[in-house]
């Protein structure tokens, strides 16, 4: 008997090694990532939840890219780390800006107009902290926790033409804490001095993005602009010195990410509900006003907002709200339809413009987004780089898509892929997107560089 | 022996694995296992009562009694399709076990009790390995209880039936892509099942030698009633994911055996045989989990695993050779064809087309009593393929190292 235990516990010995199985091949066809150099915006720099910090950074779509890299080869990666979790962000007020940290998700109690709780709470995103102005700016310019040069060239803000600007450092607080000279470095000279050998390209985005974030098409950059600066800059870094290759990247139909989408699921453009005397209250109100030119009337009303040329409107069918809308003024206040606050004579309170973007403005926008990104593709196809479309990519988002068992799309929260702040990613969304780079670059090069493991990646956190 | 006894005592508390094709365990018999785990046409003892009830009346000692354990060793590697990672089932030590009492009354009839383990899974793939919203890990464990009667016509031809009652429990873990401040959320869920089925057979004996068997083991579904769904998410969405009762069913899949062995040689000293065993695993379309209190936000974890079997026959030849009264010798093989197909090729039964190598041993200290001993060398085919629904591929590569022992007393 001892001799038969003897030989199955041999036996379990024997066995205890592992079942072999043939590794990843992984190859790089040639490709040299010895010094890979990331140019973009926010998208690339690792912005996320309205901040620059330090672990989003950690998971920028770049940084994700060069792991990936290092399986076929030497691939160090550095990035302009800022040195606060907590994380930094900012919005310029006359002659000065305001700072304020990245947001967290955050169970807020629901309140009634009059302010007092309903009992049932929201999950809402809000500031992870409110430290002084002082100490974030003090971050803001501090320089970066490790010393350059950078291979993320990605700025928060940053639009195509910016990226030659000499001293562009006195314009945008995110680059002069990391710019070679400010007073006189441009981003792209910057990334052309370090001679990458491959190259991430992802810029153009803030060309349309900017100016939809402030409800309005005024602000698009031209497309023949755009024409003229985008092969500048692709050409500039493959004439940098070392015939490097590259991938860039199109610019995805910002009317699709959760920042524009949200709102309008929950409260419709038509949300106003009258009966026939409020509704001729109303009007003899806006005719006081001047604005007879909004008609109100019985049942199911649009909410009334101002157009960017000042004019008064009616919403109308897929006019999207921004998810900056104060919801509680609408709630509340009247806004959209009149400041019952205001006694004796309550006063038209139409949306600010700010917070609505119309079906006109929409379309302007994605009529430019669709010109830039003929430019990308062009470029790409005349420069022999990869090109992720992320723009179709990204579409295919909205219905939702799986990975390893985690469904992920566009919605805003519960969606999984995007930050709380509703436009950039989370750091599991920047895997996919880093994903998709690999995918480009593997289809276009040849290469089998392998991808990353997007479960290793936090998606959002939820309280 | 009391090491012996305990080892058993152990198993009975262990799980089992599954290593068949699908989540089937054949290892009913050390003596079996020995020669391809063949069985539908032999009658040397009690394990006829589950192989082929047919068969029992032909043991020829009025008492019989078998009773034995196998120690499943499955080594299985995960690599991704896409990821330059790998992943290792976490080493189990998974114990089927069998005990068959088979007595004659008279000389044509013979009534007995089978226990034994037909299916089972049992597997970890550990806390944060890449496919752990589709499994982490899980225990599923079958017990069968087959009472049995049987009875020959002169010595042609012998039939028998049991009725199965089958009684397991199921344990699973995976978890769920909504994370807080303390990482993934988890689910987990336990329930114990059972039913009845029945195993029938007949088993004819034409000519000197010579024996034919056939053999029919019904479907039994597995109905788990009132199992437990333990959620564990952040506290925000608590209320999205109450824990609830949940129902399930696992169908343990029929089996119609044929088998047909020859005894030869001046003192019948060797024999031959093979079997063909059909499978009907189509009837494992998918396993729903029913949730009593089901929310909105519940929707974000599919309760539904299709799974798509297919039938498959399973083609197994094996050889015996009595040495002496006091040792025989034994070997064989089979091919193990998986039941599931490429698109549902899933972590929770990583499943592959196998062959299996055995060889056997028996030793007789007395007349009528046996040490057997056996070992089965299981080799799975490298295979590729994609849980589609959860967009889960990769390759997995399984060996199986299974030593069994047993003992049977006729007398």
């Amino acid at each position: 008997m001892k001799k038969i235990l003897f030989i199955i516990l041999s036996l379990s010995m024997l066995t205890a090694c592992e079942r072999k199985i043939d590794e990843f091949p992984a190859s790089a066809n040639g490709l040299d990532f010895s010094k890979f150099v990331a140019v973009g915006n926010s998208m690339v720099a690792g912005y996320a939840d309205g901040a620059l910090y330090l672990s989003g950074q950690e998971n920028s779509i770049p940084n994700i890219m060069a792991e990936q890299f290092q399986t076929v080869g030497p691939c160090d990666f550095k990035q302009p780390l800022i040195g606060t979790e907590a994380g930094v962000g900012f919005q310029p007020i006359p002659g000065d800006i305001y700072c304020f940290t990245k947001m967290v998700l955050k169970i807020v109690p629901d309140k009634d107009c009059a302010g007092n709780p309903v009992g049932t709470a929201s999950l809402k995103p809000g500031f992870v902290s409110n430290p002084d102005q002082a100490t974030l700016k003090q971050q803001l310019f501090a320089p970066p926790t490790v010393t350059g040069p950078y291979n993320n060239m990605g700025v928060p803000g940053l639009s195509l033409q910016a990226a030659f600007f000499p001293g562009y450092a006195a314009y945008n607080p995110f680059y002069a804490r990391m710019a070679t000279a400010p007073a006189s470095s441009s981003i792209i000279g910057d990334a052309m001095a370090q001679q990458p050998t491959f190259f991430m390209m992802w810029l153009g985005d803030n060309d349309a993005l900017t100016s939809a974030l402030a409800g309005t098409d005024q602000l698009l950059t031209p497309a023949d602009t755009f024409a003229k600066y985008y092969p500048m800059a692709t050409g500039a870094l493959l004439a940098s010195g070392k015939s490097p290759k590259g991938v860039v990247a199109t610019i995805p139909d910002v009317t699709t990410i959760p920042f524009f989408t949200t709102i309008s699921k929950a409260l419709p453009w038509n949300g106003v509900t009258l009966d026939a005397t409020q509704a001729a209250g109303l009007n003899q109100l806006y005719f006081m006003y001047h604005h007879s030119e909004i008609v109100w009337k019985e049942g199911q009303n649009p909410f009334v907002y101002i157009k960017n040329d000042g004019s008064w409107a009616q919403m109308q069918a897929g006019d999207l709200f921004l998810l900056t809308l104060p919801t509680d003024s609408v709630k509340c206040k009247g806004m959209g339809i009149a400041d019952q606050s205001i006694t004796p004579i309550p006063r038209p309170y139409p949306i600010p413009a700010k917070f609505v973007l119309d079906g006109a403005e929409q379309a302007n926008i994605k009529a430019r987004i669709a010109q830039y990104n003929v430019v990308i593709k062009a470029t790409a196809a005349a420069q022999n780089l990869a090109l992720a479309d992320m723009n179709t990519y990204l579409k295919s988002f909205e219905s939702g898509m799986v990975f390893d068992g985690v469904k992920v799309s566009t919605t805003f929260v519960t969606g999984g892929l995007f930050s709380t702040d509703g436009v950039h990613l989370n750091p599991r969304g920047c895997s996919i997107a880093a994903n998709y780079l690999i995918q480009s670059i593997n289809a276009k090069f040849g290469s089998n560089i392998p991808q990353a493991n997007i479960t290793s990646y936090q998606g959002l956190i939820f309280p | 022996m009391r090491r012996f006894t305990s080892l058993l005592l152990f198993s009975c508390l262990a799980a089992t694995t599954a290593f068949g094709g699908g989540y089937q365990v054949s290892l009913h018999s050390v003596r079996n296992i020995g020669m391809g785990l063949i069985g539908t046409s032999l009658s040397y003892d009690a394990s006829s009562l589950f192989y082929n009830p047919g068969g029992a009346a032909f043991v020829n000692e009025k008492w019989s009694f078998s009773g034995g354990v196998s120690l499943l060793m499955a080594r299985t590697t995960f690599q991704s399709l896409n990821v330059a990672e790998q992943a290792h089932l976490e080493h189990k030590m998974n114990t089927p076990l069998y005990f068959y009492a088979a007595f004659k009354p008279t000389t044509n009839l013979s009534v007995g009790l089978a226990v034994n383990t037909p299916y089972g899974n049992g597997l970890s793939w550990g806390e944060n390995w890449q496919g752990r919203y589709l499994i982490q890990n899980l225990t599923f464990r079958a017990f069968t209880f087959q009472p049995t009667v049987s009875y020959k016509f002169k010595d042609i031809v012998g039939i028998g039936v049991g009725l199965v009652y089958a009684t397991g429990s199921v344990d699973l873990n995976k978890a769920i892509p909504l994370q807080g401040a303390t990482g993934d959320g988890t689910l987990n869920i336990k329930g114990n099942a059972s039913n009845f089925g029945f195993n029938a057979g007949i088993m004819v004996h034409p000519i000197k030698g010579l024996s034919l068997g056939v053999d029919y083991r019904s479907k039994v579904e597995m109905k788990v009633k009132g199992g437990d769904a333990t959620f564990t998410v952040p506290q925000s969405l608590g209320q999205s994911f109450p824990n609830t009762k949940v129902d399930a069913m696992l169908p343990l899949a029929a089996n119609l055996d044929f088998g047909a062995s020859y005894e030869f040689g001046d003192k019948k000293q060797w024999l031959v045989g093979i079997n063909l065993c059909y499978v009907f695993w189509g009837t494992y379309d998918s396993l729903v989990f029913t949730f009593e209190k089901v929310t909105a936000t519940q929707a974000i974890t599919r309760s539904a695993s299709p799974a798509l079997y297919v039938n498959k026959l399973i083609p197994r030849i094996g050889a015996q050779y009595k040495m002496s009264d006091l040792l025989t010798l034994r070997v064989g093989g089979y091919y193990d064809p998986s039941p599931v197909p490429d698109d549902y090729l899933n972590p929770q039964t990583p499943s592959m087309n196998q062959i299996g190598l055995t060889c056997g041993i028996s030793v007789y200290p007395t007349k009528g009593l046996s040490i057997d001993a056996a070992f089965l060398y299981i080799m799975g085919m490298q295979r590729s393929g994609t849980f589609s629904p959860d967009n889960f591929a990769g390759t997995y590569s399984t060996a199986v190292y299974v030593p069994g022992i047993g003992l049977t007393y006729n007398f």
